[in-house]
């Protein structure tokens, strides 16, 4: 194993070890909408959190806990926060999960010139190694605060692959779409129009298998621009629909919609796993997306 | 100028299932060069400043009854292009096999041909596969370029001479997928991909941005040709140092290839080869990549078969 040099003048901030990459390369994945994305980058003793943004109308979040990573020794102090080209994260780590190799790698943060590096560990005689340089962050935060509308939080749950599929759906009539929840019937409307108009309804006690879960207690109903509402679900990985997962929608105080996936970093088994396919919770990262409504006229 | 002959059922096999795929994905044309012991698929040797491919068959390998003539030596020469010549010959195979019904004895001929094509007035070069079928016969004409002139035969073999040279030193990777993955993953990085070969047996590639560094490295591989130890005190070093101390004792050489070349020479891996080896020529004049195919079950390399790419060295200062 190839270790760094001998002098090291402190500590790094953050070496951690993750026994699965492409866990992480599908987190995330599901955040990357274009090609070249700034992303933030928060290291802190709970975990790593990376935020990407567009237009000051949609943010991401990956959360990749502690629990994810086989090591994780934090030793800064405060959150160091460092710009990173997420294009280029995704691609370094995805070249680590190639087959054949190790599929353990080690993070670490900063190197000698606030590099992010990784490189393969446990592999004989090979190993596969890169450094990424990062940027200093803008100071101005990026203010998607998300407050609950009233008391009750106005929620539901949807299989992830049907909402990825009603998303994909609503390309066509326009470039955006309209979300209704509606308490009786309990009922959650897509709605695009445009060149003509397609809705789709997703009905609780019709569709159980589809809408898992379903809070409203005032009818609301916002537009969101399609191509944000598209990069909130593009990218899900496979297994999320494979696994059979769900999104968690929420409409907060004036139309911000947060849009929730759980995305399996675990190593895939040999053996399949049963088709609840269960595991454990500390083996998920949790991406956000944070959609802000339409101006209305 | 002639030239006939019957394709051997191994002959058919080696260019059907693994060469001729190989070579498609190589480049549109290549020269095809025939002498009395051997054949030779060349690509990019007299023009252009790609990948150089030089495949070299002996003849009995792939052909029964052969015969080529000409006033130059025995020697012809002409470029053609692969995917249509992969065509004939798949389509052939499929043919022989549909109509023989198992009979070894259709065999697949294989002759350079002067034909008048419909609304031409001049004759035309083909190469022309003639299967024989239990009543009827399929014949099938691959357009090819005229032959080459006596001076641009010795100049391919020319090349062809000077193209053997063999790098000091080659370290062999006994599992090239491994490295096509990696390099497969890598080009989404980069253009240029530094490649480091040292006398310990350390393999290194390596993309080297404004932004990122990313790199693999093999270690510990089997050397053909100069070798040395490498120094106790480098094993625990990073790759990158390690293979910067080699370079300034002079135990190792590196050079700069285009990603999209060196991604293109592991496409011969679809040959199927044994090992392949990889050495920088001296002067860093190419970086070669040797494919070794053994004599099917034996540890024997088989001497009738020899594949090697050239990839053509980028000038550091034009990244």
């Amino acid at each position: 194993m190839n270790s760094s040099p001998a002098i090291e003048p402190d500590a790094p901030d953050l070496v951690c070890q993750l026994d699965n990459v492409q866990g992480m390369v599908d987190a995330l994945t599901c955040v990357r909408w274009k090609r070249h994305q700034d992303a933030l980058v928060e290291l802190s003793e709970h975990g790593i959190v990376l935020i990407v943004e567009e237009s000051g109308c949609l943010q991401a979040k990956v959360y990749l806990q502690r629990e994810l990573f086989t090591k994780y020794e934090y030793g800064a102090e405060g959150r160091p926060r460092f710009g990173i080209s997420l294009g280029l994260l995704v691609d370094c780590l995805n070249t680590f999960s190639s087959p054949g190799h190790s599929n353990t790698i080690e993070i670490k943060y900063p190197g000698p010139d606030m590099e992010l590096l990784l490189k393969s560990v446990d592999t004989l005689n090979s190993c596969i190694y890169s450094e990424i340089r990062t940027r200093i962050p803008e100071t101005s935060e990026w203010d998607y605060n998300f407050e609950q509308a009233g008391t009750v939080p106005l929620t539901f749950t949807v299989k992830s692959a049907a909402l990825k599929e009603a998303i994909d759906d609503l390309e066509w009539p326009g470039s955006s779409v309209q979300i209704s929840l509606q308490m009786s019937p309990p009922c959650v409307t897509f709605r695009g129009e445009g060149h003509g108009d397609l809705q789709i309804d997703f009905m609780y006690y019709a569709n159980t298998d589809l809408l898992l879960a379903f809070h409203c207690d005032t009818e609301v109903s916002y537009r969101y621009k399609y191509k944000f509402l598209k990069a909130t679900t593009a990218n899900i990985p496979g297994n999320v629909a494979r696994e059979n997962r769900g999104s968690k929608l929420t409409i907060g105080r004036g139309g911000m919609l947060k849009v929730q996936h759980l995305v399996s970093v675990s190593k895939p088994l040999a053996p399949q796993v049963d088709s609840a396919g269960y595991q454990p919770p500390s083996r998920i990262a949790y991406i956000e997306f944070f959609v802000k409504p339409e101006e209305t006229a | 100028m002639k030239f006939k002959a019957f394709l051997t059922e191994n002959g058919v096999n080696l260019l059907e299932k693994r060469f001729l795929p190989a070579f498609d994905k190589m480049g549109k044309t290549c020269h095809l060069f025939l002498t009395k012991d051997h054949l030779f698929f060349l690509h990019n040797l007299l023009n252009g400043d790609g990948v150089q491919c030089i495949a070299q068959f002996r003849i009995d390998l792939l052909f029964d009854d052969y015969r080529v003539s000409s006033q130059n030596d025995d020697r012809i020469a002409f470029s053609l292009d692969v995917s249509l010549l992969y065509r004939a010959v798949k389509s052939s195979v499929s043919i022989c096999t549909e109509f023989s019904g198992g009979l070894a004895s259709n065999r697949l001929q294989i002759k350079l041909v002067k034909k008048l094509p419909p609304n031409c007035t001049q004759p035309m070069p083909f190469l022309t596969f003639e299967t024989k079928g239990y009543k009827s016969a399929v014949i099938q004409d691959v357009p090819i370029s005229k032959p080459l002139s006596r001076s641009q035969v010795v100049e391919l073999q020319t090349a062809l001479d000077s193209a053997q040279d063999l790098p000091p030193t080659l370290v062999q990777v006994q599992d090239p997928s491994q490295l096509q993955n990696f390099v497969d993953r890598m080009k989404h990085v980069g253009d240029v991909l530094n490649v480091t070969i040292s006398k310990h047996g350390d393999l290194q590639v390596q993309i080297s941005t404004t932004l990122v560094r990313l790199g693999s490295e093999f270690q510990r591989l089997s050397v053909i040709g100069e070798k040395s130890q490498a120094p106790a005190e480098d094993r625990n070093l990073s790759a990158q140092a390690r293979s910067e101390r080699a370079i300034a004792r002079g135990d190792a050489q590196s050079v700069q290839v285009s990603v999209k070349h060196f991604s293109k020479s592991l496409q011969c891996h679809l040959t199927k080869p044994d090992s392949a080896f990889y050495g920088i020529a001296p002067q860093g004049a190419c970086l070669t990549v040797i494919f070794q195919f053994m004599v099917p079950g034996t540890r024997q390399t088989d001497k009738s078969i020899s594949l090697h790419c050239r990839l053509p060295v980028l000038d550091p200062g034009s990244n």
